[in-house]
């Protein structure tokens, strides 16, 4: 197989120019406003070590409005402004809307990446685009899954790239499988485990992780003997091999006490569990910091619910903005008390954003065009609004940001080199990122 | 006329060691002219002795006689310094050969072409790799077509691109292109030339010229030839390749630094990019592809595995002759025969998709015949589960989705399927029909398949995939990388379908129909490409109406170069567990099968017993090479590609729930089905399913038999060892560890019987005596639960042994 390296050049801006010319123009005046060491610093930017250890990634499925969240329009006419209340937050200048409340509180504790656009307006193939940073090569619509028939997504490389640690799996999916969150032609080892329950449920527990019903311990240990006992001096190659340590992994999850506690989400203090809040994301997000504590690299967590075609802002208002907002701002406090927010990384986006018109039906429909994304954490500065829309929430006014942007910021703050290639099912060799940028004002 | 290199260029020396008195020192070429400023001509050094050859071209001592006039290095690689004439001496153990060397064409050298030799700099260098300026969108504006396929267009962007910035001609040592390539400015790339190598001389030479795209004087290649092109060689041995263009004029320079070397196999021969190949200590075999501009050459190396004594095993037929020769060859004893309980185990998984039954497993195992092995062969063609198990198969490849092509229309061709499974159609007449099918997509025919193929293009793929078991995707962009097909050949292929049309019918429902049509645009051109079959001449459409009952003539004909291998490949890769050719759909001159005289061989026996796929799977069954053991012994541990001992299989998602079904004796209830049904019978692809989901049901989105998924995973393991589900199943109240444990059979009688019925095996002294600790108690239901788990979540369960 062909194994060559080659290093992507990092030192593309996201409209092509290169270095040089962008100097040549910057004279001119049209980028006046950086300076000749932050662009140094954007090249070497992609070479950093990293600080970030594991990433939770919070994916709001359908479609966040990002004009009635983090993106508010308060100058704009009624049925582009919608009728949500803008508000303050901790940072002066900067502005949410009014169901945003508690993010509003630490705004300077992450950074809301508001020129971030693309051109797919599918669910599944938008959530396939930002997962993997390839263009889907199926129609959107209904896509059960998995999406992920050649290209791994974001979790799976993560997952690979950063390798296992600790007593529970590297990369997690709850509380059911993203749909564009599959391996790939990476394969079943990349794929994740997904907790396919509600943890806010007071029934919550992993599937096949409970005890089996009428199963004594003793009972229990008698079965592993005789299992011991059949497999031992059986010498095992090749999948059968992997299928060993894969029983291995499974009985140590089984039993490992450590696992164990770590999905025992019950154990939570009542206030810890309430200030996440007890609605489906809230207590996902609260679970996905015991993995990430327990040394799982890539968390994926997918609320869905964000398609809001018609009548949107009463379910906005109700069942959307708030249950997500209390869960990323929970979060990001827990994580920060914990001395965790350093090495996490939480991220929080759609596939889309909405259209800024309202439409006849009190709804808003696609929009990739403009769209809101949050950092937090794992070595990125906080406290920032990067780039911005225009007065009608349509399309960003400079600069934007792409799924390849995103994708190689995210790797980069977690050490991980985007330029890396793995030979494709073809042997076409495949980069974890296709182009893009670091997002360097992004970067501590 | 050309020469051929190895029979008259070699100078031969006779050495006197003491070991052995015939050794010989093979010298190429016997004399060497070097008509540029930057070609170079690689000197290839053999010691050969009886026994075998090696290679010594970096171990000799070279001495030029005027140094003036040519250089050489410790790899055997002569540079010109000045015009003129001298000699090489080769000198090795007493021996010494004199080579004649030439050097003209310095003073004056005639013009660089950039088509000719710029391009193969580029490529070398990695420059319009994939990963580089040759991707679709190019890298820092820079773009190239991938590996130089399209060199207008890459002389475009060098020479007039970005204003023209690249080169500069009043400073040629100051262009963009070689100061970047030399890594003397800041690259992403990093250095992709050295500075004043012959690479970098000739670029600028290039530029200093005046950058011409081509030149009078310079003419394209036409082939390439490597030299040695089947070699044999030891554990940690290497061995220098030389490779030599020939242009249209005869004429044959040594292009050995500028091709690239991919082994096929880097766990047993790695390659270098001078060309170097070195063997590992894994026996075995590997195709080093060698590619020069859109040429290839492939050189076979093979490493034998030395101090075996082969002992040939016996043959049931040919499939066992053509592998005990490969076998013997490279040092490899093949493993035992497998005992009858494996053989009654695999053949059945493999057959039926079934796991035999304690009643079967106890009656062929005390079966005394001598015959019972084929016998059973016969029994299990024969049963029903036969069509459903490759009805399931075949639907997946023909993807059978229900969501693309509706239920019914899954139903339609799930039926169609089982029915000339049932009926053993012969493979070619199924084939014709699949390729000119219309009618509505609901009906009980091949129609569906048409549905899911929605594009002339997406149509072409995925039937010279499945069906020819050659891949052209990779040339809808560019010229496929290590392959003859072009974009001409992609669009040539799509124009058979260009007639094709989904039609709504009244009712709401679909109906593929296909007439007329007109040739498919190229890609990159937009010109019209007439229609035709991979490697044929244009097609004729004059008496037909679908253009593709031209191409199913084509695809179907006795002659076709791909049809047969590509079935007979995907027959034995299924019941091999590895194909001769691997990925099993991806057959081509530079992918060679790990052994070509069984792969034409059973290509023919597939020709022979005229598509017949019962017949022919009946042979591949009672080969002694499919009942081999998958114990291994110290030769054949390591083999992975020549079929010297069983491989384990991964039961399908399917087949495993079926197996757990069965050994438990409590149906799976599918939602929607009787009771009682089969996984491997249901139809409906997007049924949910966790089991199905976890254990890799494909979803048919492509042809690809990649697209099963048998890798394990830690959920995989979680279920079988602690799931409600199949707890329920181990202690139902009408399922087979119930039933044993409240019938009057003694506790080992009980252990046995779990043991046919999910190992189809009897336990050994050592397992009766453990499994016996379970009976310890007073409660024998748990006993026959404990036990039925244990073995249930063996590996000797989830694997096809």
């Amino acid at each position: 197989m062909l194994n060559y390296r080659f290093r992507n050049s990092p030192q593309r801006f996201c409209d092509g120019l290169t270095r040089r010319q962008m100097l040549r123009l910057g004279s001119t005046g049209l980028f006046a406003g950086l300076s000749l060491p932050q662009l140094l610093r954007a090249d070497e930017q992609d070479k950093l070590p990293g600080k970030a250890k594991a990433c939770i990634f919070l994916f709001l499925e359908g479609g966040p409005p990002h004009q009635d969240t983090f993106d508010p329009k308060p100058d704009a006419p009624a049925e582009i402004r919608g009728p949500f209340q803008t508000v303050p937050t901790s940072v002066p200048g900067t502005f949410f809307t009014e169901h945003c409340r508690e993010t509003a509180k630490i705004a300077h504790k992450f950074t809301v990446i508001r020129s971030h656009s693309h051109n797919d307006n599918g669910h599944s193939t938008g959530y396939f685009y930002l997962m993997t940073g390839r263009r889907p090569n199926f129609p959107d619509g209904e896509h059960p899954i998995p999406t992920n028939e050649l290209y791994p997504s974001l979790g799976s490389i993560v997952g690979r790239e950063l390798g296992a640690r600790g007593s529970v799996p590297r990369y997690i999916n709850m509380p059911h499988p993203m749909s564009a969150g599959g391996p790939g032609f990476y394969g079943a080892e990349y794929a994740p485990f997904v907790i396919e329950a509600d943890p806010s449920q007071p029934d919550f527990e992993v599937k096949d992780l409970g005890q089996v019903e009428g199963l004594s311990a003793e009972r229990s240990s008698l079965r592993q003997k005789l299992l011991a006992g059949l497999e031992r001096d059986r010498p095992r190659q090749g999948r059968a091999a992997a299928m060993s340590t894969y029983y291995t992994k499974a009985y140590d999850l089984i039993t490992s006490p450590e696992a164990r506690k770590a999905f025992a989400i019950q154990s939570e203090p009542r206030e810890v569990r309430e200030a996440y809040g007890m609605t489906q994301v809230g207590q996902c997000a609260l679970l996905g910091r015991r993995m990430v504590e327990a040394g799982c690299r890539f968390v994926g967590i997918d609320a869905p619910g964000w398609d809001v075609h018609f009548n949107c802002f009463p379910s906005l208002q109700g069942d959307l903005i708030p249950p997500a907002d209390r869960a990323f701002a929970a979060l990001i406090n827990d994580l920060e008390q914990r001395g965790l927010l350093d090495s996490t990384l939480v991220v929080m986006m759609g596939e889309m954003g909405r259209t800024p018109r309202v439409n006849a039906e009190a709804g808003r429909d696609h929009w990739s065009m403009a769209q809101s994304a949050c950092f937090a954490g794992g070595g990125t500065k906080p406290g920032l609004i990067i780039g911005a829309t225009d007065k009608q929430a349509a399309a960003p006014v400079a600069d934007p940001i792409g799924v390849s942007d995103i994708l190689r910021t995210i790797h980069t703050l977690l050490g991980i080199d985007s330029d890396k290639e793995y030979p494709d099912p073809l042997g076409r060799p495949l980069p974890i990122v296709n182009g893009g940028r670091v997002i360097s004002e992004l970067i501590a | 006329m050309l020469r051929n290199p190895l029979s008259t260029c070699v100078a031969v020396v006779a050495l006197l060691m003491a070991t052995s008195a015939s050794a010989q020192l093979q010298v190429s070429p016997t004399t060497v002219t070097l008509d540029r400023p930057e070609s170079s001509q690689q000197i290839l050094v053999t010691l050969v002795t009886e026994q075998r050859r090696q290679d010594l071209t970096r171990s000799v001592e070279y001495v030029v006689e005027s140094p003036a006039i040519v250089t050489i290095d410790r790899e055997g690689l002569i540079h010109p310094l000045a015009e003129g004439t001298t000699r090489l001496l080769v000198k090795h153990a007493g021996g010494e050969a004199a080579i004649p060397v030439t050097v003209s064409g310095l003073v004056e050298p005639r013009a660089v072409s950039f088509l000719h030799e710029i391009q193969p700099v580029l490529t070398k260098g990695r420059c319009n790799s994939g990963g580089c300026h040759g991707k679709a969108e190019g890298q820092n504006g820079f773009k190239l077509s991938l590996l130089g396929f399209d060199a207008e267009s890459d002389y475009a962007a060098l020479v007039a691109d970005a204003r023209g910035r690249r080169l500069d001609f009043a400073e040629p040592e100051t262009s963009l292109v070689l100061r970047k390539g030399a890594a003397q400015s800041p690259h992403g790339g990093g250095k992709k030339i050295e500075f004043g190598r012959p690479e970098y001389r000739r670029v600028l030479r290039w530029i200093s010229e005046g950058a011409a795209y081509d030149v009078p004087t310079a003419q394209a290649t036409v082939s390439i030839e490597v030299e040695p092109a089947d070699v044999v060689m030891l554990a940690g041995q290497t061995q220098q390749l030389r490779v030599t263009a020939v242009d249209t004029q005869g004429h044959r320079h040594c292009v050995t630094t500028e091709a690239d070397y991919i082994s096929n196999a880097g766990h047993i021969i790695e390659a270098t990019p001078r060309g170097l190949l070195t063997a590992s200590d894994i026996p075995g075999e590997s195709a080093i592809l060698v590619r020069y501009m859109e040429h290839m050459a492939v050189c076979r190396v093979s490493l034998p595995r030395p101090g075996t004594n082969f002992v040939r095993p016996p043959e049931q037929n040919f499939v066992d002759a053509h592998v005990w020769n490969k076998l013997a060859r490279l040092g490899i004893q093949p493993s035992d025969l497998a005992d009858d309980a494996t053989f009654l185990r695999r053949v059945y998984l493999d057959t039926i998709g079934t796991l035999p039954t304690a009643a079967e497993a106890r009656a062929f195992l005390t079966d005394a015949t001598p015959d019972k092995r084929s016998r059973l062969v016969d029994a299990l063609l024969a049963r029903p589960e036969y069509a459903d198990y490759w009805a399931m198969r075949w639907t997946d490849l023909l993807r059978a989705d229900k969501i693309k092509v509706t239920a019914q229309g899954t139903v339609g061709l799930n039926r169609w399927v089982h029915k000339q499974l049932v009926e053993n159609r012969p493979y070619d007449d199924m084939v014709r029909e699949i390729l000119t099918v219309q009618g509505p997509v609901q009906s009980e025919s091949p129609a569906a398949f048409f549905k899911a193929l929605d594009a002339p293009e997406v149509a072409s793929r995925a039937i010279s995939q499945l069906f020819l078991g050659v891949r052209i995707e990779c040339a809808q962009c560019h010229h496929h990388p290590s392959e003859r097909w072009s974009q001409d050949d992609y669009a040539g292929l799509a124009g058979f379908f260009t007639g094709m049309a989904i039609k709504r019918l009244p009712d709401g429902t679909e109906a593929v129909l296909s007439r007329g049509g007109s040739d498919q645009k190229h890609p990159r051109t937009s010109l019209p490409v007439a229609a035709r079959a991979l490697g044929a001449a244009p097609a004729d459409f004059t008496s037909v109406h679908d253009r593709r009952e031209a191409l199913a003539a084509w695809v179907t004909a006795p002659d076709n170069p791909f049809f047969a291998s590509a079935i007979a490949n995907r027959l034995w890769a299924h019941y091999l567990g590895r194909g001769l050719v691997e990925p099993i759909d991806d057959q081509r001159a530079t992918n060679p099968a790990t052994n070509e005289p069984l792969m034409q061989a059973l290509a023919e026996h597939m020709r022979a017993v005229k598509f017949d796929l019962r017949a022919f799977t009946r042979t591949l069954l009672n080969s002694r090479v499919y009942q081999l053991a998958s114990s291994t012994n110290d030769s054949n541990r390591d083999d992975r590609q020549h079929f010297s001992h069983a491989r384990p299989k991964a039961l399908p998602a399917e087949v495993l729930l079926d197996a757990l079904c069965q050994t438990t004796g409590v149906p799976e209830k599918f939602n929607g089905w009787p009771l009682g049904v089969r996984s491997i019978q249901v139809w409906d692809n997007r049924m949910p399913s966790y089991f199905f989901r976890i254990f890799g049901r494909p979803v048919r989105a492509t042809v690809c038999e990649c697209e099963r998924s048998n890798e394990p995973s830690i959920s995989q393991a979680l279920h079988l060892l602690n799931s409600p589900e199949i707890n329920e199943k181990i202690t139902h109240r009408l399922g087979t560890a119930r039933k044993l444990a409240e019938s009057a059979k003694p506790a080992d009688e009980v252990i046995e019987d779990l043991f046919l019925g999910t190992l189809a095996r009897f336990p050994t002294t050592e397992e009766k005596t453990l499994m016996r600790e379970a009976f310890a108690g007073n409660n024998r239901r748990q006993a026959a639960e404990d036990v039925l788990w244990a073995v249930l979540n063996l590996k000797e369960f989830l694997y096809n042994q």
